[in-house]
């Protein structure tokens, strides 16, 4: 369809300005712009194994922004991805540490769900204040991403600490070689599966389902769904525990994928990119797909940028940052010329 | 035309042509307004009339043709070049910031921006300014806490902060009483003794007999007349200038009949149900700022009736509505239902049961305008189903389809956001969505307010279907004519509670009165009571 189109169209040249001006940003660090685009490029897509390194950061974060445009779609702003990511990746792992010794087809899919539930709690409560008492969403989740952090800094240096640990980072206890989902590298069949079921049951309740129609209302006027008759805590709390349960999903992952542990201060970016992928995909599922390979491969780059060819990653920061700006900015055009074209008299 | 006269007129276009994208909102418009005199511009919704107001007002930049004022050319399309030439418009739906209070909106006006000023400077300048347009309102209360009436003589007192000499008022008349209504006239009519030109835009053709000099009429978008004389019309004869030919159902609506005409009303129905659908019973509820409480309120509704709720806005009729719907606290009193106590289900069970609502606000409470027509249409059916259900779009889209084009709503496909209808086609896509096989009691809200006559007389005629088949209608509408016309029984609201009742014929003085409070109508029936 052309509208499509022109929304396709229309975000590439607005991730094209917001590059743009990462360019300029480069050139006035002295740096060359051109050099640093080149190595960009190929740490996130063309290096050898590239793609997969790619994929290995997409995959988690195309779960974790599936749950956020669910989220966003019903009208709730839910920032707290990253909280509910930690909360996920916390459960799992204590549950994994309880069950130890467990048959793998007992303790992995056990613990998982357990992430899920841990997310999924996690971003209940911000729910409930919601709903009981109108506490804004955004303000409580966002604060649920530091205690959660506080939380997973607390049980790697005391409960789930790994007593043999020396290094730096604390950490809990290494999970049995037979527990893990996936090598060190982060790609393996389990967890794209576990992508693909994620990614096709998210379209099918978007799309498919009077949940997807009815939130997507919501979304855009509560005040003509609650006089359709319709209980907005329902749609609310189902839509902050799914999105939490999504996020907690990408924590077990790393868990029992590439880190085999939980480290304390991991990924403390994860969340907040996941949130941008949802806003860059304009609330669809395909278009998530596309942004969390893209955003995927600057996480990728991130990392082979200061090893490989001696830039700073914080380039891939500086690159996430003015896509959310013109991102943000480019939502708020839409709106207004939505609200100046879409009456006829 | 007024080529008869010598001096240029106030306001003048040639050849203007407004379009939005593909669509031609006016065509070629030719007509000139003298000065000093009160000019009515009027047509059916989406003919054009508020973009109309708004290219005079420099808002929309016609794609073609010339402006004038006072003979001399102006730059179209310039919010500034109309206000440097003197003509400022008042918006339908009001424009001043809310948290202003009155002495700002007005300073706000002047343009003389980047001065610094005090709160009680502020207040001695402009209390002066509405003393002589006879606004009376404290300039230092705020915008949001004034009614209806006075905001709208705080946005006309807005208007003529810089000596503006052509006011455009964008239907001033739609957020009015009927007493509010004649105060509005009163007022336009002393802006044309202080040599005001102003041009209103209407569509009820009652108000426009009353108040104008001249009438000029837009269809679909092209000048239908121009400058007419208003001794030289008649309600028939203008109502079929409006609709264009003589359509017998419209002119019923338009010329809006005279108060107790015997109307189809439901009379020899006397002896059909016994016990009413629902009951209201001796309801007290929390009130809020925007929807002061019912006050031991009871109401009983019965089938194959059009119970009219009259009354001035602000005095529980939105409680009223809002108890019924399971939106309101109810603080004593129980709702019953089919034989059952309701008032604990909220409003998706109360659906169930065949309760439909036509909502006060169309825009917000009826219609998502963002979202699909579709979307907007299948929302009570998906709500009354099992949330994970599968659905299909394109199925979905088709039975909406169906459903608009029974109802013939004018609109171009089912996943066109529902903003793009104008007033007449939201509300009967709303209508569409709400009368359903399974309507019992159906609420209506305002349901005709900014409506045209076309469109009111198909609201009418919806209702009185859904009577006819055995529903009951609750019709809550501060135009007295429509519920004369319209409802078989009536009761007045005031301050929260049910004040009168009464039975057509209807005496607009006796109505009018009960609805000031000056006198209580002795009640026919007990109200909670089955009927005789």
């Amino acid at each position: 369809m052309s509208a499509t189109l022109t929304i396709l169209l229309r975000t590439a040249i607005f991730i094209l300005v917001a590059l743009a001006l990462c360019g300029l940003i480069f050139q006035a660090a002295g740096y060359s712009a051109l050099d640093m685009f080149a190595s960009i490029l190929d740490g996130a897509f063309l290096r050898k194994g590239g793609l997969s390194q790619c994929l290995r950061w997409a995959l988690p974060l195309f779960i974790t922004a599936t749950g956020v445009v669910l989220s966003f779609r019903c009208g709730f702003f839910n920032i707290g991805a990253q909280g509910q990511f930690y909360m996920g990746a916390i459960a799992a792992t204590a549950m994994a540490s309880w069950l130890n010794g467990m048959p793998v087809a007992v303790l992995v899919p056990v613990s998982i769900l357990s992430g899920m539930a841990g997310g999924a709690l996690w971003a209940l409560w911000p729910g409930i204040l919601r709903f009981r008492w109108g506490t804004d969403e955004v303000i409580t989740t966002l604060m649920g991403n530091f205690i959660a952090g506080l939380i997973l800094v607390y049980v790697t240096t005391g409960p789930l600490k790994d007593p043999s640990g020396s290094g730096q980072q604390s950490s809990s206890k290494p999970l049995a070689a037979a527990y893990r989902i996936s090598n060190s590298m982060g790609l393996s069949p389990t967890i794209i599966a576990i992508s693909l079921v994620v990614g096709i049951g998210m379209w099918l309740l978007i799309n498919r389902t009077a949940f997807g129609v009815l939130g997507g209302l919501a979304g855009r006027n509560p005040e003509m769904l609650r006089w359709q008759g319709a209980r907005m805590w329902k749609f609310g709390l189902a839509s902050f525990m799914v999105s939490g349960a999504l996020a907690g999903l990408a924590g077990a992952i790393e868990v029992f994928g590439p880190n085999g542990r939980l480290v304390g201060g991991f990924l403390p970016t994860h969340g907040f990119t996941a949130v941008l992928i949802a806003l860059v995909a304009n609330l669809s599922i395909t278009g998530t797909a596309v942004a969390a390979l893209f955003f995927g491969g600057l996480a990728s780059a991130a990392l082979y940028l200061p090893i490989m060819a001696g830039l700073p990653s914080a380039a891939i920061d500086i690159i996430n940052a003015a896509i959310a700006l013109f991102i943000t900015a480019k939502s708020r055009m839409i709106d207004r010329m939505f609200s100046a074209r879409g009456k006829t008299p | 035309m007024n080529s008869g006269s010598v001096a240029p007129p106030a306001w003048q276009c040639r050849a203007m042509t407004v379009a939005y994208g593909d669509f031609i909102a006016l065509d070629g418009i030719d007509v000139g307004f003298e000065r000093g005199r009160i000019h009515a511009v009027v047509g059916q919704n989406g003919a054009g009339k508020t973009t109309f107001a708004r290219a005079i007002a420099g808002i929309v930049r016609p794609r073609q043709g010339q402006i004038l004022v006072d003979g001399l050319e102006i730059e179209p399309g310039k919010v500034r070049a109309a206000r440097d030439a003197g003509v400022e418009l008042v918006h339908q739906s009001f424009a001043l910031p809310p948290s202003f209070t009155i002495a700002e909106a007005m300073e706000f006006g002047t343009r003389k921006h980047g001065q610094l000023f005090t709160a009680s400077g502020l207040a001695r300048r402009w209390t002066q300014h509405l003393a002589e347009l006879d606004v009376t309102a404290d300039v230092r209360s705020r915008i949001r806490d004034l009614p209806v009436e006075t905001q709208q003589g705080v946005e006309i007192a807005r208007a003529l902060v810089t000596e503006a000499d052509l006011l455009i008022l964008d239907e001033p008349t739609a957020v009015l009483s009927p007493s509010g209504v004649e105060r509005l006239f009163e007022r336009v009519r002393r802006l044309k003794a202080r040599g005001v030109t102003v041009i209103l835009i209407l569509h009820k053709i009652r108000e426009v007999l009353a108040i104008a000099d001249t009438v000029t009429v837009l269809r679909g978008g092209r000048l239908v007349a121009a400058g007419l004389a208003r001794q030289a019309l008649d309600p028939v004869a203008l109502s079929d200038l409006i609709i264009g030919g003589p359509a017998a159902q419209g002119a019923e609506a338009a010329v809006g009949l005279a108060a107790g005409a015997p109307a189809e009303h439901a009379v020899a129905r006397q002896t059909a149900a016994i016990e009413p659908i629902a009951r209201l019973e001796d309801i007290t509820t929390e009130g809020r700022a925007e929807a002061p409480a019912l006050d031991h309120a009871s109401v009983a509704l019965h089938a194959g009736e059009i119970l009219g709720v009259a009354g001035v806005e602000g005095n529980g009729q939105r409680s009223l509505v809002e108890a019924l719907c399971g939106l309101a606290k109810l603080k004593e009193g129980r709702i019953m239902m089919g034989g059952r106590d309701i008032s604990r289900e909220d409003l998706g069970e109360r659906r169930k049961q065949g309760l439909r609502v036509i909502p006060f606000e169309r825009n917000s409470e009826g219609l998502s305008l963002s979202s699909a027509l579709w979307e907007n249409w299948a929302a009570s059916r998906l709500l009354a189903g099992p949330l994970l259900s599968y659905i299909r779009p394109q199925r979905l889209r088709a039975q909406a389809r169906a459903a608009f084009d029974r109802w013939s709503v004018r609109y171009a496909g089912p996943s066109q956001p529902a903003g793009a209808l104008s007033g007449g086609n939201a509300q009967k896509v709303i209508f569409s969505r709400e009368l359903d096989g399974q309507v019992r009691l159906i609420i209506a809200a305002q349901p005709t307010r900014g409506l045209d006559i076309g469109a009111t007389a198909f609201v009418w005629k919806a209702l009185r279907e859904a009577r006819d088949t055995g529903a009951a209608v609750l019709m809550i509408s501060s135009d007295l004519d429509e519920l004369f016309d319209t409802a078989d029984r009536l009761i007045v609201m005031l301050s929260g509670r049910v004040v009168a009742e009464f039975r057509p014929p209807y005496d607009m003085a006796r109505v009018g009165a009960a609805m000031t409070g000056a006198v209580t109508e002795a009640l026919s029936e007990p109200l909670t009571g089955a009927r005789p």
